[in-house]
């Protein structure tokens, strides 16, 4: 019988040789905690809007997707919900505010409009403007945070950009199928790049610094 | 977009033609209920002879199944933008002065994807079952009981009552599938069956919660659902009468929440709007009567 001395030993590296994850991150836990009451508080206004348009909209394929993504968001909001008191934020509604008055007026004016003939409008807005800022402010945070530290974030992260690369599919396919004549594109575009403005002086979804 | 919207501008494209209870009622055109078929009538061994339930042997069977399931539809249509609007029209809060708990906001923007299924599941059974989008006018009284601006009377009025009513539809569309060898049919119902058991369960849930402390708002809401549980009785239509055409499912319905009292109270409703629908007929045959003999 060998002695324990004569075996090979068993002991490993504690990270795999495959395991690059890095410890240093961008956001400490204040900052982190931020950002997340943003996500919550924009996912929120999102979902609200979907919701309430659903009955303002005649296209019945677009009624009932808007159905859909306004789970996806809601589900969203839930996440960083239960995130903030993980961020020592007993209070999520104390951080579920909007990154600054401009990202309030921002949402506004995508909410602004309701007629059943200004579906192009509606997508416009949530599927040209805010969900690539999602996708941007996401993405960003992912690349950024600790890989360690700030883990369960990152995991949160890739369950909703599936979601909001879906979603931003979906609503483009809709938006293309609406978009037919030359003044529909003028619609679109001009709301577009009304919204925009809104949105650049926001700063993103989380105010200045959303992707750096 | 405003806070609250009116049942009159909700949106549909031109194949939708949209009436409401009122004039649905005027309507001499429509059929109010099916007459249970006379005694020794003909019917197949899995029927349920000398009840007026909705069966394959019944001679209208075909249209009366077409037209349940374009209401299930438009029903579910409504039942969509009833459920977006409650998680639009009210700020998160405690639940007092119109605000709704942020929880409650989530299980409605749940229920609005559940109802969007729905909807993509009865467009596809129509159009199994041969109909047409528009072929059946559309009611809109779902989405009247979803405009209150009291969201508890919402969930009484929506989630207890009209969604209660959909698992006595469901129920009975199910065993209608299953009677008629449809199993494209009886999948589809089962599956929406067990999200209307949801959705009700989320309207007791959340009835109870929210008036905890308001014993004054919560009979208020119960009013209301019994209103609309009368209404949607359809003079005893459905009821657990062998002559009523849509049962009430106990069983679903205490899953979803509702105690035997309850049920009980909706039978009860059921029986007395049966009795009432038939001493109109009884009346209105005999002024009739009295027209020929003059």
């Amino acid at each position: 019988m060998a002695s324990t001395t004569d075996s090979p030993s068993t002991a490993r590296a504690p990270f795999a040789p495959w395991d690059r994850r890095d410890l240093p991150g961008s956001f400490d836990v204040v900052e982190t905690a931020r950002r997340v009451g943003h996500y919550k508080w924009t996912e929120m206004k999102l979902f609200e809007a979907l919701g309430g348009w659903i009955a303002t909209i005649p296209e019945l394929d677009v009624k009932m997707r808007l159905g859909t993504h306004c789970y996806h968001h809601a589900w969203h909001a839930d996440l960083w919900h239960k995130r903030l008191p993980e961020l020592r934020e007993m209070k999520p509604e104390r951080l579920t505010v909007p990154a600054n008055d401009a990202m309030e007026r921002f949402i506004e004016a995508m909410t602004e409009p309701e007629g059943p003939e200004l579906t192009i409008e509606k997508l416009v807005g949530v599927y040209r403007v805010l969900i690539p800022r999602f996708i941007a402010a996401y993405t960003y945070h992912q690349n950024n945070t600790s890989e360690i530290t700030d883990a369960p974030t990152i995991r949160t992260i890739k369950f909703i950009l599936q979601d909001e690369f879906d979603d931003w599919r979906d609503g483009e396919l809709m938006l293309q199928s609406l978009i037919t004549t030359a003044d529909h594109v003028r619609r679109a575009a001009e709301h577009q790049a009304r919204l925009e403005a809104i949105m650049v002086e926001a700063g993103g979804i989380t105010g200045p610094g959303s992707i750096g | 977009m405003r806070q609250f919207f009116p049942v009159e501008d909700l949106a549909r494209d031109e194949r939708f033609v949209q009436t409401n209870m009122a004039e649905r009622m005027q309507d001499a055109r429509q059929p109010r209920f099916k007459d249970a078929p006379a005694s020794g009538t003909r019917s197949s061994a899995k029927s349920r002879a000398a009840t007026a339930r909705l069966t394959p042997d019944r001679p209208d069977a075909s249209d009366a199944a077409r037209s349940l399931m374009h209401g299930i539809m438009t029903g579910e249509i409504q039942a969509l933008e009833g459920a977006g609007r409650t998680a639009h029209d009210f700020a998160s809060g405690d639940g007092t002065n119109d605000t709704i708990p942020f929880e409650l906001k989530l299980d409605m923007a749940r229920q609005a994807w559940d109802e969007a299924r729905h909807v993509e599941i009865s467009v596809k059974l129509s159009a199994w079952m041969g109909t047409e989008l528009g072929q059946f006018a559309e009611n809109t009284v779902l989405f009247q009981a979803a405009c209150s601006n009291d969201p508890i009377l919402r969930l009484a009025g929506v989630n207890r009552a009209l969604e209660g009513l959909a698992i006595d539809v469901f129920t009975q569309m199910k065993e209608f599938g299953d009677i008629a060898g449809d199993p494209y049919l009886e999948f589809c119902e089962d599956w929406m069956l067990a999200d209307e058991v949801t959705h009700v369960k989320m309207g007791s849930d959340w009835l109870r919660k929210v008036t905890e402390k308001d014993p004054e708002r919560r009979a208020k809401a119960l009013e209301f659902q019994q209103v609309v549980d009368k209404l949607f009785s359809f003079g005893g239509a459905r009821g657990e009468s062998d002559e009523s055409s849509i049962g009430l499912a106990r069983r679903f319905r205490e899953l979803a929440g509702f105690t035997d009292d309850e049920v009980d109270v909706i039978a009860k409703m059921d029986e007395d709007a049966l009795a009432e629908r038939k001493a109109a007929v009884q009346l209105a045959q005999e002024a009739a009567g009295a027209v020929a003999a003059f």
